[in-house]
């Protein structure tokens, strides 16, 4: 029942309800679908210029044979960011979690600064790194050096990208460890003592007691991570700007459409659906085997 | 319970091991901050020889970060501004399904999430509204009743005893005044939460204004420093100075409200 009078007044809430939902139909959902119909046209970001209806051409023209080798190489690494980043950033912000939780002496300074990347942001999280790695004499080149070899860190073919995952896992493990302290903190520590009264402790009181209670907090540690590391690329816009091997399906987008003397609406919006249905596909699967593990526990 | 020394002097070696893969880097990054060019260029690792001050200030100078930092700050404050109210116009009637269909517009805010990048249709339509390359349209373009604050304040509302909302009606309050006067100071903690978050996804933006703000009087300070970057790329103890100018205002935000952060990031997750 709305208690707040009827008539006209029933309408406020409405109205108010009304300018968000604008907002969002007008540049987040309409824009989403009309990336659908941009995919099958020629349109570009030249003003003015005539498009029109071209079928499966853009589609195509992303796997044709000229340059098929790239885009996959652009599909397989996005899926490669994407596991490894999804894997490692979960194991280890839950792992530093259970120990922060275990009440160390300067647990919150910890938790404040395992969080600080987050609020650094990305440019200066990766100017940060792109000083430690200066091949030319940076702490990073030192250690190598001390082991009698050298590298060009974020301008080497063979390492950029593992080295973009490195940070993205750097920048956001305190944000999935700070999900999981929150999900360790309502388990009540009875339980544990009722299990080491029978016997129960370290790994066996993880399996059987930790992991199963934090359920809620790992489906949504793993449907973020997956979905945000799917769809991010403004590290590899900071770290390497695409070269040395590093463009993903989700960098691509940008750079068919934005990149210096590329403007080619029609093909960037058919990546951006094949990169759509990398997102959807892989997320439902993720949510279908999380949403079954919590109703079993 | 009980916890063996060993395992807590082993969780010790690891937490401590780990702090200092985060407070290495940043470390160095002050020392090199400190350094003159002969300096640095001579040993980039030693310890700095003197505290530096005037690097700061060649910096902010040589950048121009005093233009920058007024549009970050213009554009954050906003923006985040415009997103809270937003967002509690959009989450109270949802949470309290004093709309109808609440529960379908709820899953329509949520998945967006899913859908298709936005990206190109979305800078035809700023383009075609004569925003591109303006304040105004960037505002717009941050502000969201949809987004992380949304999705947490339904969560915070749900917990706020509905009773309250009818006591407030009894005594003539209405749903404007309600949710101003009665309901913003209730959400507090949570406030202060979407505050921080909101604040840091706009400061820290650089792709949006590598698209959508070609001018350089009108970029934020993120923008501004990869700029700088592109032009002193050989000045790391300038570009250290112009990293810190960028990072100093948000770690101080963040040193205010960080206790509201673990609490908040929770709410609006496990809600969702």
């Amino acid at each position: 029942m709305y208690p707040f009078g009827k008539g006209k007044a029933r309408l406020i809430p409405y109205l108010y309800l009304s300018i968000p939902l604008l907002l969002y139909v007008v540049f987040g959902f309409g824009p989403s679908l009309v990336t659908v119909l941009f995919s099958f046209t020629d349109a570009t970001g030249v003003r003015g210029q005539e498009w029109s209806f071209i079928g499966f051409e853009n589609y195509k023209t992303f796997f044709g044979a000229s340059n098929a080798g790239d885009r996959l190489d652009a599909i397989g690494r996005s899926l490669y960011f994407a596991f490894a980043v999804v894997i490692i950033q979960n194991a280890v912000g839950l792992f530093m979690a259970i120990l922060i939780n275990k009440k160390l002496r300067g647990d919150k300074l910890y938790r404040a600064v395992f969080f600080l990347p987050v609020v650094l942001g990305v440019t200066v999280s990766g100017l940060i790194w792109q000083l430690v790695a200066n091949p030319l004499g940076g702490p990073a080149q030192s250690l190598l050096n001390f082991f009698g070899t050298s590298s060009n860190f974020f301008g080497d073919y063979n390492i950029a990208f593992e080295l973009i995952i490195f940070v993205q896992i750097w920048m956001y493990m305190g944000y999935s460890m700070t999900i999981f302290l929150a999900g360790l903190q309502t388990i009540p520590s009875d339980l544990y003592e009722a299990a080491y009264m029978d016997g129960a402790s370290g790994w066996k009181a993880f399996t059987n007691i930790t992991f199963p209670m934090i359920a809620p907090s790992f489906t949504v540690n793993m449907l973020l991570s997956i979905i945000g590391a799917l769809q991010t690329f403004d590290i590899i816009y900071v770290l390497t700007g695409g070269k040395f091997n590093t463009t993903t399906l989700a960098f691509d987008v940008y750079a068919t459409a934005f990149g210096s003397g590329s403007a080619d609406y029609g093909l960037a919006s058919a990546v951006a659906m094949i990169q759509f249905l990398f997102v959807f596909t892989i997320s439902m699967i993720a949510l279908f085997y999380l949403r079954k593990r919590e109703v079993e526990v | 319970m009980k916890q063996s020394r060993t395992s807590r002097t082993i969780s010790y070696i690891i937490v401590l091991l780990m702090l200092a893969l985060y407070v290495f880097p940043l470390f160095y990054l002050f020392n090199v901050s400190m350094k003159t060019q002969t300096e640095y260029l001579l040993n980039p690792v030693a310890l700095t020889e003197g505290i530096r001050l005037e690097n700061f200030a060649e910096a902010w100078t040589k950048g121009s970060f005093s233009q920058y930092m007024w549009n970050s700050v213009l554009y954050t404050g906003m923006s985040t501004l415009l997103t809270l109210i937003l967002s509690i116009f959009a989450a109270f009637p949802l949470a309290r399904r004093y709309v109808k269909f609440s529960t379908l517009i709820y899953i329509f805010f949520l998945i967006s999430m899913y859908l298709p990048n936005p990206l190109i249709p979305q800078f035809s339509l700023i383009n075609q509204l004569g925003l591109y390359n303006t304040q105004t349209g960037y505002i717009l373009l941050k502000t969201t009743g949809t987004g992380i604050a949304f999705l947490m304040f339904v969560g915070y509302i749900k917990s706020v005893s509905r009773e309250l909302d009818e006591a407030a009606a009894m005594d003539g309050c209405g749903y404007t005044r309600y949710l101003f006067t009665i309901l913003v100071p209730l959400m507090k903690p949570i406030l202060a939460t979407g505050i921080i978050l909101t604040a840091i996804g706009v400061w820290n933006d650089i792709i949006g204004p590598t698209i959508y703000l070609s001018d350089p009087n009108y970029q934020p300070v993120t923008k501004g420093l990869f700029t700088f970057y592109g032009q002193y790329m050989n000045n790391w103890p300038l570009l250290a100075c112009g990293i810190l100018i960028v990072t100093l205002p948000l770690v101080v935000l963040y040193v205010a409200l960080q206790r509201f952060i673990v609490g908040g990031a929770m709410a609006g997750a496990v809600k969702s």
